[in-house]
């Protein structure tokens, strides 16, 4: 077999991704830069922060040339903040994602800010063809990122933070089992998502679900979606025929239903 | 450096981005696609994985050079460079494996049409070809041999049905939205009609999926 994977990213391969997300360092020695693959690293002048991808700072921790800042939605007040929204203001949906970040010329997303200073001054792209950028390019686990938002990889940055930098994240071991409880509440919601995948409707939306956690459950989900299609494949065939021989689909005459846009609403389709 | 590159440098669309850095985005995404999705998609035709292979050629050399300089300074380097070295190698190598996979699999189907024909690459091709020449051969040397001329196909697809295994391209996957868009999925009991939001993840179809992945409307995760 070339490649004895199932379909999907596994957990270690969502954790390889996590590592290219940007975080904010405070090196302890100077270190000239490096002539990467991904570009050249900034060049580390103690106490100037600097933007590293999270194996690079990972690298650094361990030989002692840097401190890591930990993000700010890491602080045991902006976790207790996210399990309130969880547990009590929205208990069937997940807490929102962050914001899109927004820079002074208007684009989205700032990449990866190595070498920002030196090209910062070009003119804005032509709209259409701008990249769009997704986690883990996103600054969203940076020094800079708002507190209050869980990003796509926050359990598995959160437990690298943990487990190799545990020093310089403020009060480790109260993070530590707020994020036990929050783990706990979303995979609570995540297990109650699969009553709507059983109703065969289609489309399921999950905002502000982690990485990890679709793929922990990603075989089941997948399984129990594609169970149902093969159990209904009749059933759904024959609606369609119907559909088709009554006239008039319900991809054209159900506008009705796509004009709801309760936020609120959505894990229950 | 070639003359791509400087292009690349002075095109006001590269939106202020390195070009390795937009190489690193590009890859990861064509390499979390690949992974997530029941078919094979096409191979990037800007040369992608070309220029990421030309990059990793050069690094090595540069190692290769750094390795006989005992500068205890140069060493720290020298380890950084090679461990994202290693990151790229299985970046590049797991995309192409999961590609290589597919096309094992499905052989016949990725042969059997111009338009399916052109998501492979040229070694792909060369590839797929010879593996399918090497197992219809053994076919016919085990047993194929001793039907009748008739029952000899492999792509037989009288009476409406086919014996080319295909893709199952009803599979559920995920999908981020990139933009707003109205999704529409079908279901069994009912088709599905949603307004999503940026950064929404979404389940549905891989049928329903591909016009969105390919406008760039969405991506795999």
């Amino acid at each position: 077999m070339a490649l004895p994977l199932p379909q999907g990213l596994v957990p270690t391969e969502v954790a390889f991704l996590c590592e290219m997300e940007m975080v904010t360092v405070v090196p302890r020695q100077r270190l000239e830069s490096i002539p990467l693959l991904s570009g050249d690293t900034p060049v580390l002048r103690p106490p100037h922060r600097a933007p590293m991808p999270l194996w690079l700072a990972l690298l650094l921790k361990k030989q002692r040339r840097a401190n890591i800042v930990p993000p700010a939605w890491l602080h045991p007040a902006s976790l207790a903040d996210i399990i309130h929204h969880e547990t009590n203001v929205d208990p069937q949906a997940f807490s929102p994602p962050p914001p899109p970040p927004t820079r002074a010329d208007g684009r989205t997303g700032r990449a990866r800010p190595f070498q920002e200073n030196i090209r910062s001054s070009r003119e804005a792209p032509k709209p259409g063809d701008d990249p769009r950028l997704a986690p883990p390019f996103l600054p969203s686990c940076t020094a800079d990122a708002p507190g209050g938002y869980l990003p796509y990889h926050w359990l598995e940055l959160a437990e690298a933070l943990l487990a190799h930098a545990a020093d310089d994240v403020p009060a480790a071991a109260e993070v530590r089992s707020l994020l036990r409880d929050l783990q706990e509440v979303r995979a609570a919601k995540m297990r109650g998502s699969t009553q709507s995948l059983e109703g065969g409707g289609g489309v399921v939306v999950l905002r502000g679900v982690g990485a990890m956690e679709l793929a922990e459950s990603r075989a089941f989900v997948l399984g129990v979606v594609d169970g149902v299609r093969k159990l209904g494949a009749s059933a759904e065939a024959t609606r369609r025929d119907e559909e088709a021989n009554g006239g008039g689909g319900r991809y054209g005459g159900g506008g009705g239903r796509g004009d709801f846009e309760d936020s609120d609403e959505e894990m229950e389709f | 450096m070639d003359i791509d590159d400087i292009l690349r440098e002075v095109d006001p669309s590269s939106s202020g981005l390195p070009s390795e850095t937009r190489d690193l985005q590009s890859l990861t995404r064509v390499w979390v696609a690949e992974r997530s999705t029941p078919e094979l998609l096409s191979w990037p035709t800007d040369g992608l994985v070309e220029r990421v292979n030309g990059r990793i050629a050069s690094q090595i050399e540069r190692v290769e050079a750094l390795t006989g300089d005992m500068d205890p300074r140069s060493n720290f380097a020298l380890i950084v460079i090679q461990t994202e070295l290693e990151r790229y190698k299985f970046l590049v190598r797991s995309y192409l494996r999961a590609r290589l996979a597919k096309v094992d699999r499905h052989a016949l189907h990725y042969l059997s049409t111009p338009d399916l024909r052109a998501r492979l690459s040229p070694t792909e091709l060369a590839y797929a070809t010879r593996h399918q020449a090497l197992l219809h051969n053994h076919y016919l040397a085990s047993f194929l041999g001793s039907f009748g001329p008739t029952l000899q196909n492999l792509n037989d697809t009288s009476g409406n049905i086919t014996m080319i295994d295909t893709p199952d391209l009803e599979s559920a996957v995920f999908i981020r939205l990139l933009r707003d868009a109205r999704v529409m999925g079908k279901g069994v009991d009912a088709d599905g009609d949603v307004q999503g939001r940026t950064g929404d993840i979404i389940i549905l179809r891989w049928s329903d999926a591909k016009p969105l992945v390919d406008t760039e409307t969405a991506e795999l995760v």
